[in-house]
């Protein structure tokens, strides 16, 4: 019985932190859109603004459920269920910190890839289910991006798990600090398992990790539908793209997932390739700086602190850089990314048999 | 528990599908056909094979079931409608056919079960005997690699040589004519 209520506590845990994540974030894009634009964002609710999301999500939920008389009220009423649920169950596998995650898979990182791909089914029944051209094309938009851009994360997942050689998050996490089962060596040469800190991350394990992160992060941007990849959204073409005709709290939970996908990428990008919840703080001689800020509640912060900077960089990418044409972005990922992908995945193989032997 | 949610998926499964067929609406069927694929997948879990399920999503639900929506939004509603006047007869071409084919499908499945029963093959006595049996807490990813790159090695690089050739087909086909 105690089992189950965890069952049904975790999820909600889960689910108010996304809600209070967008909130804020919702606020941060604001706030971070006023400094790149060079005006103030939101000032008048609250100090500093600061209650203009939730007053923004109180008007949302008082809303009229307006369907469109001619749409497939079936398929329009649950698009926005199976855009959240898809994005919602990804955080299933995530750890928080050293053996704090919900479920303690061996197929994790698969299972993630997996569910990420439901999101496209829940694009495609708005988009369809609105019977409204813009939604649809802005819906067939997102699906050629999204199915494009799984390639080149796909082979980016895989380049990294060949170097760590199981697609279990947990363990993936724990052989980027201190507490590795394994030897850990800096650029394959030099071992830094007692070391830890920034230099036992997998980025810096095998120096072509860091490519392969700048490609799984560019292609990541493109799934979550974000600028400068977000032409799905197009606002200056398709209005509001393949939500055009949602308001109210269907409305709420599309923005909702949006986010939670953002978070999603970006915390799957700090597990796999920056450390996880490891401190990026070495040991320098006597100064055990890792052994200090190692821990439960030291890997849940810095899972934190990381997946909202990355976060952050992602807000910032989106008021700097304009939009992609359509076509630029599938010259970008076809000839560009997945090329270099392949590249790094011949080095990943390489590197486990000449290297880490 | 683990029992009612076997049966519980089982149930979805085959309404779903049966739904599926009989449905009038084509977009809907296509997205009702989703969530046949999952309960699918729930039902590979019962049997242990998380990567089979998992795999079941990325390529069935991710893949084929997007180009079957794309391919039903693409094509011309003439196309659709001289698809779907065929005949109401019960006692009709297509399905004798399929009438057939699902029961022999399904006499072929009840003589397999009772046929297990009676008397249970050896080499599966032997690994129960021998300790052999897949855990629930087993890695079964690690030694499907092993078994993919040794013993099924030469199955799997068939598959990859066949998906290239189509894949290299696709794109051919879909060439723009004299665009130098």
């Amino acid at each position: 019985m105690g089992e189950l209520i965890i069952h049904i506590i975790v999820p909600i845990v889960i689910f108010g932190f996304i809600a209070l994540f967008t909130l804020f974030a919702v606020y941060a894009e604001r706030k971070i859109a006023g400094f790149v634009q060079d005006r103030l964002g939101p000032m008048e609710t609250g100090k500093y603004g600061l209650l203009q999301t939730v007053a923004d999500i109180l008007k949302l939920i008082q809303k009229e459920f307006i369907t469109p008389s001619v749409a497939d009220k079936i398929l329009f009423a649950l698009a926005p269920i199976i855009i959240f649920i898809a994005v919602f169950i990804g955080f299933s596998v995530m750890p928080w910190g050293p053996d704090v995650l919900p479920a303690n898979t061996n197929t994790g990182l698969f299972f993630i890839m997996a569910v990420v791909a439901i999101d496209a089914i829940g694009i495609l029944m708005a988009g369809w289910g609105s019977n409204n051209k813009y939604s649809l094309l802005g819906s067939i938009r997102a699906i050629a991006q999204m199915v494009s851009y799984e390639i080149p994360v796909g082979l980016a997942l895989i380049s990294a798990v060949m170097i760590t050689q199981t697609l279990n998050l947990n363990d993936i996490a724990f052989n980027q600090g201190i507490w590795a089962n394994e030897d850990i060596y800096f650029l394959g040469i030099w071992n830094v398992t007692d070391i830890g800190g920034i230099l036992a991350w997998n980025i810096f394990q095998t120096p072509h990790l860091l490519v392969v992160y700048a490609i799984f992060f560019i292609a990541t941007l493109a799934e979550c539908n974000r600028a400068p990849f977000d032409i799905p959204e197009a606002e200056s073409e398709l209005i509001g793209g393949f939500h055009t005709e949602y308001g109210g709290i269907r409305f709420a939970f599309i923005f909702l997932a949006e986010y939670a996908m953002m978070f999603l990428v970006a915390m799957l990008g700090v597990v796999i390739f920056l450390g996880g919840w490891n401190t990026p703080l070495p040991n320098i001689g006597g100064l055990k700086l890792a052994d200090w800020t190692t821990g439960i509640y030291w890997g849940i912060f810095w899972t934190f602190v990381k997946s909202l900077t990355i976060v952050g960089i992602q807000m910032w990418i989106r008021w700097t850089l304009p939009r992609f044409r359509a076509d630029q972005l599938m010259n970008l990922c076809w000839k560009i990314m997945i090329p270099i992908a392949f590249v790094c995945m011949a080095i990943s193989g390489l590197w486990r048999i000449l290297v880490m032997v | 528990m683990e029992e009612l949610l076997f049966y519980a998926f089982a149930a979805l499964a085959i309404s779903s599908a049966l739904l599926v067929v009989s449905l009038k609406n084509t977009a809907r069927a296509l997205f009702l056909f989703f969530v046949t694929l999952f309960a699918m997948a729930g039902l590979f879990l019962f049997a242990l094979a998380d990567f089979v399920a998992i795999t079941q999503i990325l390529v069935y639900v991710g893949g084929v079931l997007i180009l079957m929506i794309f391919a039903f939004m693409l094509s011309n509603k003439e196309l659709l409608k001289d698809l779907q006047s065929t005949s109401s007869r019960f006692i009709a071409m297509p399905n004798i056919q399929s009438l057939l084919l699902s029961i022999a499908f399904l006499a072929l499945m009840t003589y397999g079960i009772i046929a297990w029963q009676q008397q249970t093959p050896e080499w599966i006595m032997q690994n129960i005997k021998m300790n052999q049996v897949i855990q629930p807490t087993d890695n079964n990813i690690s030694q499907l690699g092993v078994k993919f790159m040794t013993y099924y090695i030469l199955p799997f690089e068939v598959i990859s040589i066949f998906l290239l050739m189509a894949l290299i087909g696709a794109s051919q086909l879909s060439r723009k004519e004299g665009d130098e």
